[in-house]
C-alpha cells in the first residue's frame, strides 16, 4: 500500500516533468511536482514512524527491485522536504519563455526521480544505474545552462572524470556485495576478513569521492556553483547526501561486525573534511562556491558522527553508537534544509545583483527583505547556534565523539579527542565564516535599486522562508523526532523522553527552554533599550566620512586568520607598484588562497597521465603501412614464442 | 526542593546578574594600587551602569535591526549562560539544564551578535575588532572545549553539575588530567575575559583593542548592556575555573563558600599578571592558545594511556 503510494508520487512527478516542457503549463507543472515530491515526504515519514518495510527486500540477483525500508525512508523525506521548495523556486527563477529553462526543468524532474530510485533501489543493478545516472543528469543539466562558458564545460569534464574514477569503487563495492552474497542478508562477512576489508576500501573511496570527503573532493567545489541555483540545491542538499546513505547501508548494516580501524578511518576522513572544507570556504570569495565548500565540511561532520557510531559498536556501547548514528542522520536532515536555502538565496541575489563576488554585493536585506531574513536565520543555523536545528546535531555530534574518547582504547580514542579538536575549530571557523558572508552580503548600504515586488519574488520568498522555518522548528523539537533517528540502527537502543533531550551522560538540552528565554529576553530588553530617544549619527570613523572605498572586503575581515594559518595553506599574493617620479600612482593588489590538494596532489598525477600518453601516442602515427608492420611483428613474435616452447 | 539548592540558586543568580560587575570592578581597583594610583573604586562599573543607563542611545545610520538588537542578544545570552553554569554540585535546573558544550553556543551566539552589528555600522575599527576576535576566538574555543572534554572525561559526563561533585573527590587528582585541563582553561579565562597577555581592557587605541572595538558604535543603554555582558563573563569564566577545575570541597556548602574567596583571589592574580606581563602581539596569541589545547590534549591523552 504505502509502496504504491511511492510509485504513485514518482509518476505525478513524472507527469509535472513532462508538462514543464508546455510553455503555457510551465508553473503549473511545478505545482504538481511539488504535490508529488509533498506525497514522497509523507511516505518517508509513514515508513520511518512506523518502522515497516513495504515492497522487495535486498536481493544478490541481477534484476530490478524497489522497496522501503526506515533508512531509505528517512532519505526520502530528505529529497521531499528539498524538493518541494526547490519546484516552487524553480516555478520563477526559471524563465518559462526560454526553451533552455523548460529543458532544465525537465531534467531536473527527472534528477528527482532518479534520487529516489537510486534511494529505493533494492538489487545491485538498479543501484548502480541510479548511482551512474545521479552524476549524469547534473552534469548535462549544467552543460545546457552553461554549455557556451569554457571553464564550466571544463569543470563539468572534472566532475565526470572525478567522479567516474572514484565511482570505480562503488562498483567494486557493490558488485563484491552481490557476490559474496552479503546484500541479500544471506551470509555475513567475518570481522576483518579481506573481502570485508576490500569491500569497505572500495566503498570508502568511491562514495567518499561523490560525498566530496577531502582528499576526493575537487570537483565538488566546481561542479555545485555551476549548476542553476534549484539544481545547486538539489546537488549539494540530496545528491551528496546518497554516498552517505549507500556508505551506511555498507558499513552499518552488511559488513558488520567491523574492526575498530575502520571507525577510525572514517573518523579521520570526516575530521579532515569538517576543517578542510571549512578553511577554504572562509577564504572564498564567490557566494556559491563558498557554500560548495561549506558542504564538504558538513559532510564531514555527518561522517564524523557515522565514524563515531562505528568506533562505539566496536566497544559494544549500542546505545551511545545509535544516537551517534541518529546524530549523523540528523545532520543530514539539517544540512540538507539549511544548505538549500543557503543555495535558494544565493540564487536570487544573482538574479537581483547579477553576479556573485561576495565583496561586490551589499545590503541585499533592503531589496530582498523575506529572502534575506530566511538567509539570515539559514546561516545561523549552518553556524551551530542554538536553538536553530544546526546547533542540536552539531551538539549531538560533539557529544559522539566525546564518548568515543571515553570508551575507546588508545588509538580510537586519541582520534576521538583529535576529531573533537577538529569539531571544534570547525564550529568556531564556521561562525567566522558565516558572520563575514551575511556582514558583505545582507548588511551595509544598499548597492543595488530596489525592484519592485512581484508575483516572482513571492514565490522565492515562500520557498526559502518554508525552509527558515523548518530550520527553527527541527531546532525547537528534536527530543519529539530524535528517537525515531535512534530507531533506525539495526540494533535496539534505549528511547529518549520527550521535549527534553536526556541522553545518559549529558547535561540534557532543552532547546524550547532555551528558545523561549532568549527571545523572551532579547525581546524585554530591547524594549527597555527602545524606549530611549535614539540620536541619529553616521558611522563613526575619526571624522572620516565612510563610503563604499572604505569598506571592508572579506578578504580583510579574514586576513589574521589568513595569516596564522600561513604555513599550512600557503597563500599567495602580489602587489603591483605604478611609479611616478618616485609618486606612487596605483597600487593593484592580487592574492589567493591555492587549493592545496589539487596542485600538490592531483596536478601531478595528471601531468604524469598526460606524459606517459603521449609517449603512448606515438605507437599510433595514422598511416596504414605501420599498422600492417604491427601485425607482422606481431606474428613474429608469436612464432618466435612458438618454437621456443613459450606458447 | 533541598534547602542547599534553593541557597545554591540564589547565589547563583545574585552573584552573576548582580555581583558580577564586581569582578572587572575589583581587578580595576586592585591594578591601580600595583601601579601606585588612587584608581577608581571597586563599586565603578555600577557607577558606569547608572549613567549610561540614563543616556540616550545612538542610531548610526543605514544600519538595521541587527546593530540595535544586538546588545540585547548579547545580555539575553549572558543571562542564560548565568543558568546554565552552576555554582555548586546541587541547585536547580532552570529548564535549561548544565550542559557544557550547550554553554559554548550561548556563548557563540553572543558572539555573532556583536560580530554582526559590527558589519551593519560598516565601522572600520569594530569591524578590525570583530575579525580579531573571531581569529582569536579559533583557538579560544577549541581550547575552551578541549579542557571541558577533559573534565567530561573524568567525571563521565558532560553535565557541569556532575563534572564539580565528581572532580571534587580525592583519587581524581592522582591523575595529570585534572591538573593540564586546569592549565588549560586558565589560559582560556585570560583569553576569554580579555585581560592581557591577550587583549588590554584598558585601552582606547584602536589599533591594539579586541573586546573594546566591537562597543565603539554604542552608548546609553546599549552600552550599558554589553558592559554588564562584559562583567557576566567574568562570572561565568571564574566560576567554572574555581568550580570545576581547581581543587574543590565535596560538600556544596562549603562549595559556596569557597567561591568568593578563590574568586577573590584568581581577580588578584589577574591584577599581578595584568600589570607585569606586556600584551603580547596579535598573531602570537594563537601560540599561546595553542598550548592550551596541547596541555588539554595531553590531558586526554593521560587518561587512555593504558597502566
Amino acid at each position: 500500500m504505502i509502496f504504491d503510494i511511492l510509485l504513485l508520487s514518482l509518476a505525478v512527478i513524472f507527469i509535472g516533468g513532462g508538462l514543464v516542457l508546455v510553455k503555457q503549463l510551465f508553473k503549473l507543472a511545478f505545482f504538481v511536482q511539488s504535490f508529488g515530491s509533498l506525497l514522497l515526504t509523507i511516505v518517508g515519514i509513514f515508513v520511518v514512524a512506523s518502522r515497516e518495510d513495504s515492497g522487495a527486500q535486498f536481493t544478490d540477483k541481477f534484476h530490478p527491485q524497489f522497496g522501503i525500508d526506515p533508512l531509505s525512508g528517512l532519505f526520502l523525506i530528505v529529497l521531499g522536504i528539498v524538493a518541494i521548495p526547490v519546484l516552487v523556486f524553480s516555478g520563477s527563477y526559471l524563465d518559462s519563455d526560454s526553451k533552455r529553462d523548460r529543458v532544465i526543468a525537465c531534467l531536473s524532474a527527472a534528477f528527482i526521480i532518479i534520487l529516489a530510485g537510486t534511494v529505493c533501489a533494492r538489487d545491485p543493478i538498479t543501484l548502480l544505474g541510479g548511482w551512474e545516472l545521479m552524476t549524469i543528469i547534473p552534469a548535462s543539466i549544467i552543460l545546457i545552462a552553461h554549455g557556451n562558458d569554457k571553464s564550466v564545460r571544463r569543470s563539468g569534464f572534472i566532475y565526470v572524470a572525478i567522479t567516474h574514477i572514484g565511482g570505480v569503487g562503488t562498483w567494486i563495492a557493490v558488485i563484491l556485495l552481490a557476490k559474496y552474497g552479503v546484500m541479500g542478508g544471506g551470509t555475513h562477512l567475518h570481522e576483518g576478513s579481506p573481502i570485508q576489508i576490500a569491500i569497505v576500501l572500495s566503498s570508502l573511496i568511491g562514495m567518499g569521492t561523490k560525498a566530496g570527503l577531502m582528499p576526493m573532493h575537487v570537483w565538488l567545489p566546481r561542479a555545485h556553483p555551476a549548476a542553476p541555483a534549484p539544481v545547486s540545491a538539489l546537488m549539494s542538499g540530496v545528491m551528496i547526501n546518497i554516498p552517505i546513505y549507500l556508505l551506511i547501508r555498507v558499513l552499518v548494516y552488511w559488513c558488520r561486525p567491523l574492526p575498530v580501524w575502520v571507525g577510525i578511518v572514517v573518523l579521520t576522513l570526516g575530521a579532515v573534511s569538517a576543517v578542510g572544507g571549512v578553511v577554504y570556504a572562509l577564504f572564498e570569495r564567490q557566494l556559491k562556491k563558498l557554500l560548495a565548500l561549506s558542504s564538504i565540511e558538513n559532510m564531514g561532520i555527518i561522517t564524523l558522527g557515522l565514524g563515531a557510531s562505528l568506533a562505539l559498536t566496536a566497544h559494544g556501547k549500542n546505545d551511545w553508537a545509535a544516537i551517534a548514528l541518529a546524530a549523523a542522520l540528523l545532520h543530514i536532515i539539517n544540512h540538507s534544509i539549511f544548505k538549500s536555502l543557503l543555495f535558494l538565496s544565493a540564487g536570487t541575489f544573482e538574479k537581483t545583483a547579477k553576479q556573485l563576488h561576495i565583496d561586490r554585493l551589499s545590503g541585499l536585506v533592503h531589496s530582498l527583505p523575506v529572502v534575506g531574513v530566511s538567509f539570515f536565520i539559514g546561516v545561523m543555523a549552518i553556524s551551530g547556534l542554538p536553538p536553530l536545528n544546526g546547533f542540536i546535531s552539531e551538539w549531538l555530534t560533539i557529544q559522539s565523539l566525546i564518548h568515543v574518547s571515553t570508551y575507546g582504547n588508545f588509538a580510537d580514542g586519541t582520534i576521538g579527542a583529535i576529531s573533537l579538536v577538529a569539531m571544534a575549530a570547525t564550529v568556531t571557523l564556521a561562525l567566522f565564516c558565516f558572520t563575514k558572508v551575511i556582514g558583505l552580503v545582507l548588511l551595509g548600504k544598499e548597492q543595488f535599486p530596489r525592484k519592485k515586488e512581484s508575483s516572482d519574488s513571492l514565490l522565492m520568498g515562500i520557498s526559502t522562508l518554508f525552509l527558515a522555518l523548518l530550520c527553527i522548528i527541527l531546532g525547537l523539537i528534536p527530543a519529539l523526532y530524535f528517537g525515531r533517528l535512534m530507531q533506525i540502527a539495526p540494533w535496539s537502543s534505549n528511547k529518549v523522553s520527550l521535549l527534553v533531550l536526556n541522553l545518559p551522560g549529558t547535561g540534557s538540552l532543552s532547546p524550547l527552554c532555551l528558545g523561549a528565554i532568549l527571545i523572551s529576553g532579547t525581546f524585554v530588553l530591547f524594549l527597555l533599550r527602545s524606549n530611549r530617544s535614539a540620536k541619529a549619527a553616521p558611522t563613526w570613523l575619526c571624522g572620516q566620512k565612510l563610503t563604499s572605498k572604505l569598506y571592508w572586503s572579506g578578504s580583510g575581515f579574514t586576513k589574521p586568520a589568513r595569516m596564522i594559518l600561513e604555513p599550512i595553506i600557503r597563500p599567495t599574493r602580489k602587489i603591483t607598484r605604478v611609479e611616478e617620479l618616485g609618486i606612487t600612482q596605483s597600487i593593484e593588489y592580487e592574492g589567493e588562497v591555492p587549493h592545496l590538494i589539487e596542485s600538490k596532489l592531483y596536478s601531478p598525477i595528471s601531468t604524469w597521465f598526460m606524459k606517459v600518453a603521449t609517449i603512448i601516442r606515438r605507437v599510433q602515427s595514422g598511416s596504414l603501412g605501420s599498422y600492417a608492420a604491427y601485425l607482422i611483428g606481431l606474428i613474429f613474435v608469436l612464432l618466435i614464442a612458438f618454437r621456443l616452447g613459450i606458447l | 526542593m533541598h534547602f542547599t539548592s534553593i541557597t545554591a540558586g540564589l547565589v547563583q543568580l545574585f552573584g552573576g546578574l548582580v555581583a558580577s560587575m564586581l569582578i572587572p570592578g575589583f581587578i580595576q581597583s586592585l591594578k591601580a594600587k600595583l601601579q601606585g594610583r588612587v584608581g577608581p573604586g571597586s563599586l565603578q562599573p555600577y557607577r558606569d551602569l547608572r549613567r549610561l543607563w540614563n543616556k540616550s542611545t545612538v542610531s548610526v545610520s543605514n544600519s538595521t535591526l541587527t546593530y540595535r538588537i544586538a546588545p540585547s542578544v548579547v545580555a539575553t545570552s549572558m543571562g542564560l549562560a548565568v543558568l546554565v553554569v552552576p555554582v555548586s554540585s546541587l541547585g536547580p535546573n532552570w529548564g535549561v539544564g548544565h550542559d557544557a558544550f550547550v554553554l559554548g553556543g550561548v556563548l557563540a551566539l553572543s558572539r555573532l551578535a556583536l560580530v554582526l552589528a559590527a558589519w551593519d555600522t560598516r565601522n572600520g575599527f569594530s569591524l578590525m575588532a570583530a575579525s580579531r576576535d573571531l581569529t582569536i576566538s579559533i583557538f579560544t574555543e577549541t581550547a575552551m572545549l578541549i579542557s571541558l572534554s577533559v573534565a567530561a572525561l573524568v567525571a563521565g559526563s558532560t553535565d557541569m553539575q556532575v563534572m564539580i561533585s565528581r572532580i571534587s573527590l580525592f583519587h581524581v587528582w592522582s591523575s595529570p588530567a585534572p591538573s593540564l585541563a586546569l592549565a588549560a582553561f586558565s589560559l582560556v579565562v585570560i583569553a576569554e575575559t580579555g585581560h592581557q597577555p591577550v587583549d588590554n581592557p584598558d585601552t582606547h587605541l584602536e589599533l591594539t583593542m579586541i573586546h573594546e572595538g566591537m562597543t565603539l558604535e554604542y552608548a546609553g543603554r546599549d552600552l550599558a548592556m554589553l558592559q554588564w555582558s562584559g562583567g557576566v563573563k567574568h562570572w561565568i569564566m571564574l566560576v567554572m575555573l574555581s568550580e570545576i577545575f581547581l581543587p574543590h570541597f565535596q560538600n556544596a556548602y562549603l562549595q559556596l563558600l569557597c567561591l568568593p574567596l578563590t574568586v577573590i583571589a584568581i581577580c588578584i592574580i589577574l591584577a599581578i599578571v595584568e600589570s607585569t606581563i606586556v600584551k603580547m602581539r596579535l598573531l602570537n596569541v594563537p601560540r599561546f592558545l595553542g598550548l592550551g589545547t596541547i596541555l588539554a590534549f595531553m590531558g586526554i591523552l593521560a587518561l587512555k594511556v593504558p597502566s
